[in-house]
């Protein structure tokens, strides 16, 4: 992970991340309050791991990703 | 979200059980050009490492989305866990596609979606090539016994793709391998393609049920998921992925059932997340 990558875990939203990237304060201006109120963790999650994997399914993985698939329980008849 | 029909091209033949002869490392020209426009403008060294890193991306992704007339491959079940592959790396990128990076990129720092949507449409398009496809099986050197057969050729009816079974039973014996009983002729017979959608059932007010069919899918050790808007059928590692309908988000998947010819999903309405009036 790169020092920038860093930098996003430090912000919450996309104005405080853009900044943190070394945007210049002023854009957070031109855009409107609900972008710049974004939350970041699904930015974040995209980044760092998505969980959808091939190969068998390790159900011993203890790793949380933000979009894991969700296994159901099931009948068979 | 991307509306244009693709573009099939029905020529393909794929070759299963055989040597491969086409070096598959060499990663396509849109491939290696979506992850530099991707890159780049981020300043991130790999962002897509989560996505892919788990990806057997050269045994055999990159020839499905190749451009190849003719592709072989080692194993039917290789050819099975490459179209998996390639159906959960759209999923992942569909994932991508998210309302934040399109922001990001409407900002005009990039033409990252642009290549992320053309990538979305190229699996699309290989998708769709690779079903239509003409599946031939060799067992000179694969020899798989009548179940394992019967296994494989099962996860790549998963994955939306058909053997001819005819050419199977003709080849079979060619192999020097003892005659298929009646049984297993039966088995390699009934394998079905899964062909479905799926639908959503209304049961009540409060629950739905949404319905794949798949005959044979009690015979299967199938297990079913939930990604977001997408069920996830696995079989042995092998997946599908079905889109489900918009109403499923606002309601929470309880369980699923496994019957002879469907896979059936009961979902509750979450009356927190949508709220009647």
């Amino acid at each position: 992970m790169t020092d920038e990558n860093e930098g996003a875990h430090g912000a919450n939203d996309l104005g405080s991340w853009l900044t943190s990237m070394g945007a210049p304060e002023s854009i957070t201006d031109l855009m409107p309050s609900e972008i710049t109120g974004l939350d970041l963790a699904p930015l974040i999650a995209m980044l760092g791991g998505v969980g959808v994997r091939s190969g068998v399914r390790n159900a011993g993985d203890s790793e949380q990703l933000a979009d894991s698939i969700k296994w159901l329980p099931l009948d068979r008849s | 979200m991307w509306n244009r029909a693709p573009d099939v091209s029905p020529n393909l033949r794929i070759d299963c059980g055989v040597e491969r002869r086409i070096n598959s490392r060499t990663s396509p020209k849109f491939v290696s050009g979506f992850f530099e426009t991707l890159v780049a403008p981020f300043g991130f060294s790999l962002p897509t490492q989560g996505l892919l890193g788990q990806l057997n991306l050269t045994q055999g992704v990159y020839d499905l989305i190749s451009e190849h007339k003719r592709l072989q491959f080692a194993s039917v079940t290789q050819l099975a866990q490459a179209v998996s592959d390639l159906d959960s790396l759209k999923i992942a990128l569909l994932q991508m596609d998210s309302e934040e990076f399109a922001i990001w990129c409407g900002l005009g720092k990039n033409n990252s979606r642009d290549g992320l949507l053309t990538l979305i449409h190229e699996i699309d398009q290989a998708l769709v090539r690779v079903r239509e496809a003409r599946v031939k099986v060799d067992f000179e050197e694969y020899r798989p016994g009548p179940k394992a057969l019967v296994d494989s050729l099962t996860q790549l009816a998963l994955t939306g793709v058909a053997c001819d079974v005819k050419q199977i039973k003709k080849a079979w014996p060619q192999s020097g391998r003892k005659p298929l009983t009646p049984k297993w002729k039966s088995r390699i017979g009934s394998v079905r393609v899964c062909e479905g959608t799926g639908t959503l059932i209304e049961v009540s007010s409060m629950e739905y049920t949404f319905l794949v069919k798949w005959k044979g899918a009690a015979r299967t050790r199938i297990d079913v998921g939930i990604l977001r808007n997408h069920l996830v059928l696995d079989l042995g590692g092998v997946r599908r992925f079905l889109e489900l309908p918009a109403a499923c988000s606002r309601m929470e998947s309880i369980k699923a059932r496994v019957s002879l010819d469907s896979i059936e999903i009961d979902f509750m309405v979450n009356e927190k997340e949508w709220p009647r009036s």
